[in-house]
């Protein structure tokens, strides 16, 4: 169990946490989910040890991080957000070194190691000098590192980070099974990564928790918006008439020219409206097809203001509306790279498909 | 702790650095051998052991520059300090890493004592006194270096830092001579690495100065820690 009560910890005048509080039981899997520089790091040095808060205190199975550093820090492993590998060794000397920090003696050392090297797939790279392996296997020495000595905890910030997609499944699968008879805290700024391992996600801006909730119930607090990006052929301002007209339909504009004689638009329903028959009807009747439906990509960047607009119980303006439409547009003329939301925008997989299911919990 | 002594060791050794130490300290000292004992037939090591004290001065700094400065710029010292080791254990550890360094180097110039016993007289006592006093004197150096490391990311930095240091101290050593003033001098002998081994290079054990050079080199093995310590406050 891992206890966090009224953690503070400011960098000169900053505030890099701030009065943070929070209880993470036994085997449950926890997202920090958050975007960079929200205080997720600093969170997690101060739980294992690696920094100090200015106040209050983190407790690991009962014992105070400070009081007693080194009991605590004997049941956590730790994967910082930089892996910290010694480069001049290889894989085996790497792990044999940390097994012998660690000061492991549950576990038979050979077995132990080989069976950590096979479950994060590093079996074939056991032998190589860690300078030489790519950032995705360094990656993966870094969770080898905190999974030595089987810690009933886990901290890994941002373990997903440098891998290709299948690897990143890879991983998140190693770090699911993990889950079943451990505790884990894990950092990261995707969310489907959360909805993928979590069963419980605290959602961190600015050095505090804005939410603290299953990942089913936070995409749906958020889907809840209904917003869609229709692609339509058709003349924009014909099209936008008919899209205002359709029944349901709180806010509808034109975003984007995206093909020769087709525009990207904004459709808004009003809550707890399903608007996509009607919409499509209304448009075939008129012969404007529809090219693509989906639901609008959120970034972590509109969740923030969303989940923080709801801590203060201020409902989304209507004229907001229009700036969202400007940071849309903006994400569609830049490289994916170009701007880091952009480039973790967030897409709320397949909620276009589930509206009639997500209706029900809402 | 014997984990970080095992593995920073082994650094020394898979990196060039533990050999260019071992070297520069084996090539200067076979010099000074040649020239002071061979070449004119002295069966006197004095002089070897002395050019040793001075000669550690430039090199101690190659030693002690990556102690802590190398995991700082590789962030190793995450995983250090968020294992379940004391701050006291990994200072200890990497201390005694290099100080073992030094100790192969100087284990290879018990054989220049075999060779003058071999064709001459030597004063066993003396050079047991000189031995020890060389283990001694080293703890300061190598303290002193790990200290600096322990401060700065850069080992260059660390490196010419530690060297400016010994150099200060060296000067001060020099001033000893200059001043005539009995409480600076009193002072500086507190702080002269280098006056403290007359004693010994005369052939006389001084157990005083031997402990002189513990506690010196405690004191900046103890600042490490603190050095350690205070990085979670800041």
């Amino acid at each position: 169990m891992i206890e966090v009560s009224g953690l503070t910890k400011t960098y000169g005048k900053k505030r890099g946490i701030d009065r943070l509080s929070f209880t993470i039981n036994d085997g449950e899997i926890v997202g920090f989910l958050g975007p960079n520089g929200a205080g997720k790091s600093t969170t997690m040095n101060i739980i294992t040890g690696y920094l100090s808060a200015n106040s209050g205190a983190a407790r690991i199975g009962g014992i105070d991080v400070l009081e007693d550093p080194v009991a605590a820090k004997r049941n956590v492993g730790y994967l910082p957000e930089q892996p910290p590998l010694y480069l001049d060794m290889t894989v085996e000397e790497y792990l044999n070194f940390i097994y012998d920090l660690k000061g492991v003696k549950e576990f038979k050392r050979k077995a132990h190691l080989a069976e950590i090297c096979e479950l994060v797939g590093l079996k074939d790279h056991y032998k190589r000098l860690i300078r030489n392996l790519s950032k995705g296997y360094k990656q993966r020495v870094g969770l080898a590192q905190a999974l030595v000595g089987n810690p009933e905890v886990l901290i890994l910030d941002e373990p997903t980070v440098g891998l290709d997609p299948k690897q990143i499944i890879e991983i998140r699968n190693v770090i699911k099974n993990l889950g079943k008879n451990r505790t884990i805290i894990l950092s990261t700024h995707i969310l489907q990564e959360v909805s993928a391992i979590c069963e419980r996600v605290l959602v961190i801006n600015n050095g505090q928790i804005v939410a603290d909730d299953k990942p089913d119930n936070l995409s749906a607090l958020i889907t809840g918006d209904r917003k869609l990006v229709v692609r339509v052929a058709g003349p924009k301002d014909t099209v936008r008439h008919i899209l205002r007209s359709v029944d349901g339909v709180q806010f509808a504009d034109v975003t984007v020219q995206s093909e020769k004689g087709s525009y990207d638009f904004l459709v808004e329903a009003k809550p707890n409206v399903d608007i996509r028959k009607p919409m499509f009807a209304a448009l075939a009747k008129a012969g404007y097809p529809i090219l693509q439906l989906k639901s609008m990509d959120l970034s972590l960047e509109d969740i923030f203001i969303k989940l923080t607009e709801d801590k203060k119980k201020v409902k989304v303006s209507q004229n907001k509306q229009p700036k969202k439409v400007k940071t849309e547009e903006g994400s569609e003329t830049k490289t994916p790279l170009e701007d880091t939301f952009d480039a973790l925008d967030v897409n709320l997989g397949g909620a276009d498909f589930d509206f009639e299911d997500k209706e029900g919990e809402i | 702790m014997l984990a970080i002594y095992k593995r920073d060791l082994r650094a020394y050794f898979s990196s060039p650095l533990g050999y260019v130490f071992v070297a520069a300290f084996l090539i200067v000292t076979n010099l000074v051998f040649l020239l002071t004992n061979l070449l004119t037939g002295s069966n006197a090591l004095g002089t070897v052991y002395m050019v040793i004290l001075y000669l550690l001065m430039v090199i101690v700094p190659i030693l002690t520059m990556r102690t802590f400065s190398e995991d700082y710029k590789q962030r190793t010292d995450q995983l250090l300090l968020t294992s379940p080791v004391k701050a006291s254990g990994i200072v200890m550890g990497k201390f005694l890493a290099a100080y073992t360094v030094y100790v192969i180097a100087l284990v290879f110039t018990v054989i220049y004592v075999l060779i003058v016993a071999a064709v001459g007289d030597v004063n066993m006592a003396s050079i047991f006194g000189n031995y020890i006093a060389l283990l001694g004197v080293a703890t300061v150096y190598i303290a002193i270096g790990c200290f600096i490391s322990s401060l700065t990311e850069n080992q260059l930095v660390s490196a010419i830092a530690t060297l400016g240091v010994f150099a200060a101290v060296f000067i001060l050593d020099m001033a000893y001579d200059l001043v005539n003033v009995d409480w600076i001098k009193t002072i500086l002998y507190w702080v002269s690495i280098f006056r403290r081994y007359n004693t010994f290079y005369m052939g006389v054990f001084s157990i005083a100065d031997f402990f002189y050079y513990l506690s010196i080199s405690a004191v900046f093995v103890f600042l490490t820690v603190r050095v350690l310590e205070k990085k979670r406050w800041s």
